[in-house]
């Protein structure tokens, strides 16, 4: 029975943990993705192990009922047919999985894209020359209207009327996932540089940003990130 | 007593072994790599040859990947509302030619009216926007299969940066127009800035800095648009041609497009033209591959294998000795 007790409580502890990861922490934050479930598992059942085969005593608990249901010893009425469910079932299951990772995929590779890559140290630490007075803001949302707001939106949400076709679509700043985490100097590398000045991790080849330092001078930029944090209800990162 | 253990331990047993190795395998549960949105024009792998002709009944039995468009605002001279909101394309192939459909909503029939497929050529990326230099990646050229209304056949172009597009010296594309006076709805997001108003119907503003407050509305709306451009581009899958895209069945090479609407308008300037056109980004064509029957094959070997191992293990386990 104590035997039974430990590899029961070693299922139901990888249940738990499957259940917490999986449907529980998606009520509070971002879900996590399977392969990171799946490392979470792994490292749960190292454990379990670790701790299951501390003694002689201790690992018969935990595999015996392992040994068992595969020996079939012991085993009668519905769970015999579950087993042997579970014995045919298995061989096909790695068959199909097989047959899966042969077959040609009908779906994209996938793409590791950084949304924030390093700026270039030459913009690091940069600080927003031009003082942070209304006018310089009124006149830096003139700006943000006439140049950026047909993509990232009249109320800075990404949601402008040419935001539509683009992959990937234009930032939106009102969420705290984007300017919020950023230093105007960020922005100013962004502005001025445009998609094509991405690195290799943000996937430039594929951003319509344009590469405003051919159309903008640069308190220009600057106005319109003032602008763009006054729009969006957000404050600068900063250092400290 | 007896029964009850046994019937115990089988369930814990079946547990573990359903953690270990069965819900791994659950397809819906595998590691997810990519979005599920339909970002893939698919050419089928038909028998015969692919059809020239945007009417032919096949293209109806071909499944539409519908992309949506945006006003070309990457660079200039720029453009802030197009004709095109969307179009839908469908693809096939025969291994040797390969014919993409475009279809799109336009009201008026023009001479200047155009459509574009957009590849990248080669291994490097190139930028979506005429393969335009990128500051700290090495990028490379485009092609591009250009089909205006009052030219017959296609230009088959390349590009490596604003202003170096040039006809490729081997014309390897060929493209057909059929426009048709069909009544289509079309679904495109139409956005509003509304006045937000306090109670008393009075136009309210930021206490901070006294700017009116505005409330976005965004809503997909219905329009009826009375006709309809379906184009159709083909193309050998390979071509002797570096500077030309060379597909192969399988894989996912990226595409992009470009329509413009060419109403000429009372002033006497094209609605659009040039750089002003409805664009999209870069997203995914596959050309279907030809069945491989051995992966059946091996599929059953698996099948065999698990099936060997898992009666040694049983076997082993009966003996008393764990595997």
């Amino acid at each position: 029975m104590k035997g039974s007790s430990l590899a029961l409580k070693g299922a139901v502890l990888l249940a738990a943990v499957f259940v917490i990861l999986k449907f529980a922490l998606p009520l509070f934050t971002a879900p996590l993705p399977m392969s990171l479930i799946w490392l979470y598992l792994f490292l749960a059942t190292i454990g379990i192990i670790v701790f299951g085969t501390l003694s002689g005593e201790s690992t018969e608990a935990l595999l015996g009922p392992v040994f068992r249901f595969l020996s079939g010893e012991g085993i009668r009425g519905a769970t015999k047919a579950l087993r042997l469910a579970v014995l045919v079932l298995f061989p096909l299951l790695v068959g199909w999985e097989t047959y899966s990772g042969l077959v040609s995929s009908t779906q994209p590779p996938g793409e590791n894209r950084t949304i924030h890559p390093a700026p270039p140290g030459e913009f690091v630490g940069l600080a927003n020359p031009v003082p942070n007075t209304p006018e310089n803001v009124m006149m830096g949302k003139g700006l943000y209207a006439a140049f950026c707001s047909p993509c990232h939106g009249p109320k800075f949400n990404g949601n402008g009327p040419a935001s539509d076709g683009f992959n990937p679509p234009p930032a939106n700043f009102v969420d705290p996932g984007t300017i919020a985490q950023l230093q105007e100097s960020y922005l100013f590398w962004r502005i001025k540089k445009g998609g094509v000045g991405l690195n290799v991790e943000g996937h430039p080849w594929k951003s319509a940003m344009p590469r405003w330092e051919v159309e903008l001078p640069d308190d220009w930029i600057w106005k319109i990130i003032m602008a763009e944090y006054a729009g969006s209800g957000h404050k600068p990162r900063t250092w400290e | 007593m007896r029964q009850a253990r046994g019937k115990g331990q089988g369930v814990m047993g079946l547990i573990l072994i359903f953690f270990f190795s069965v819900l791994p395998m659950a397809p819906g549960l595998a590691p997810l790599a990519y979005g599920q949105e339909s970002v893939v024009v698919r050419a089928k792998l038909i028998q015969g040859e692919v059809p020239t002709d945007p009417t032919a009944a096949i293209w109806d039995t071909i499944p539409a990947t519908e992309f949506p468009m945006s006003p070309q605002v990457h660079w200039q001279k720029r453009i802030l509302q197009t004709t095109v909101k969307s179009i839908t394309v469908r693809g096939v192939h025969n291994t040797k030619q390969i014919a993409f459909l475009v279809e799109y909503a336009d009201p008026t029939q023009d001479p200047a009216d155009a459509a574009a497929l957009e590849f990248m050529v080669g291994d490097k990326k190139a930028h979506f926007a005429h393969g335009q230099p990128m500051g700290q990646v090495e990028g490379g050229p485009v092609n591009i299969w250009y089909w205006r209304n009052d030219t017959p056949g296609a230009a088959d172009m390349g590009a490596m940066g604003f202003g170096t597009l040039k006809k490729h010296p081997h014309q390897d594309v060929q493209a057909k127009g059929v426009w048709k006076p069909d009544k289509v709805k079309v679904k495109h997001k139409e956005r509003k800035l509304n006045i937000r108003k306090d109670p008393k119907g009075e136009p309210m503003k930021d206490p901070k800095t006294g700017d009116p407050l505005f409330d976005e509305e965004t809503k997909v709306v219905e329009e009826e648009m009375t006709g309809v451009w379906r184009v159709v581009f083909t193309r050998s899958l390979t071509t002797a041609d570096k500077d030309d895209v060379q597909i192969q069945p399988g894989t996912f090479p990226n595409i992009a497009f470009a329509v413009w609407d060419g109403k000429k308008l009372e002033s006497g300037d094209l609605k659009e033209a040039g750089s002003q056109k409805a664009v999209s980004s870069w997203w995914y064509f596959n050309a279907e591959p030809p069945t491989d029957y051995s992966i059946y094959l091996y599929g059953l070997m698996a099948v065999v294998l698990a099936a060997g191992v898992e009666f040694v293990i049983i076997r082993k386990v009966k003996k008393g000795q764990p595997a």
